[in-house]
């Protein structure tokens, strides 16, 4: 009875742990954040230190705001639709997941309607910046990071 | 001197019940084989007993007993209803608390399981090595530039929807 009981519970936590660690080996941890950049102001969203600098080297825009910083777990190919802003919408797609990068589908999509399509490889800690659909005096900025 | 019947009367009807000790039957025994009084009593409790039970044996043989069973078994059930945590206890055959060859080892497994598997959900480890690579991209309405700064280490794909002033530098 006693011997019985153990391999039952020593059955299911291994079962669990199983579950467990292959579920966490399956989903990536991504962070997206949807920037608003314009020439109205000068001025700088705190929240965006961390990529100040690569905004500021890379774009002409003197006005950076955070409208939204989502943290998504992203199982393989189950697309996750997040609505950006003003009928702007993005779908992100986790491809594949290897060792130290993961491949991922993002579309855009402007009314219901595609805008852009790309696939796109991140090492853990990188980002990727898709900016260009317009909103208000600016434009949208997404920045997409991997982290795993 | 005293009546021999009377003290033995007193054994006689557990005597016939077959109550008595070996000493005390064979004191009745003994008795009986001289005492015609006591042996007529005897004869007489045994035709009693005949008597009553022939229609007792009779009644019982035509009796199923089938609802006593039933009405038992009911009783039976009733009382014996184990609460749930009994019940759990029971169908993993462990007294409460579980014994230490069982919870040691299933502790230490969760706090493996919470080892390896924290870190895979919440570590964040950036790489300094790391490439943001763009593999592939299309765009049906606008223009689309790819721009990958090996200074900065980050890609920068802009789709023109406005003016050249809003485009990367």
């Amino acid at each position: 009875m006693e011997k019985r009981a153990c391999f039952i519970i020593v059955a299911f936590v291994w079962v669990l742990a199983l579950l467990f660690v292959s579920t966490a080996l399956g989903q990536v941890q991504t962070r997206l954040r949807i920037i608003e950049a314009s020439n109205v102001g000068s001025s700088i969203d705190p929240a965006l230190r961390d990529v100040h600098d690569q905004l500021g080297s890379l774009f002409n825009f003197t006005s950076y705001r955070l409208l939204r910083d989502e943290s998504l777990s992203l199982i393989p190919n189950r697309p996750s639709e997040i609505n950006a802003h003003q009928g702007v919408s993005l779908e992100i797609t986790l491809m594949q997941q290897q060792k130290k990068e993961a491949e991922y589908q993002i579309r855009i999509l402007r009314q219901g309607s595609e805008i852009l399509n790309t696939k796109v490889r991140l090492s853990p800690g990188r980002t990727v910046l898709i900016g260009g659909p317009k909103h208000g005096q600016g434009s949208i900025i997404l920045a997409v990071s991997a982290r795993f | 001197m005293k009546d021999p019947c009377s003290s033995i009367s007193r054994l006689l009807e557990r005597y016939f019940d077959r109550e008595t000790t070996a000493d005390e039957g064979i004191l009745v025994q003994e008795h009986l084989r001289q005492c015609t009084t006591c042996q007529a009593q005897l004869k007489s409790m045994e035709e009693l007993r005949t008597t009553l039970r022939t229609p007792v044996d009779e009644a019982v043989k035509e009796e199923t007993f089938a609802w006593v069973w039933q009405k038992i078994e009911r009783e039976i059930q009733a009382r014996e209803k184990p609460s749930w945590r009994e019940s759990i206890r029971a169908w993993f055959g462990l007294s409460f608390p579980f014994r230490r060859r069982v919870w040691i080892p299933a502790v230490a497994a969760a706090l493996l399981i919470i080892a390896i598997g924290f870190p895979l959900f919440f570590k964040e480890t950036p790489s300094q090595t790391g490439l943001s690579i763009v593999k592939y991209v299309e765009s049906h309405t606008n223009n689309v530039m790819v721009f990958e700064s090996e200074r900065e280490n980050v890609a920068v794909i802009w789709l023109f929807e406005g003016t050249e002033g809003e485009s990367p530098t």
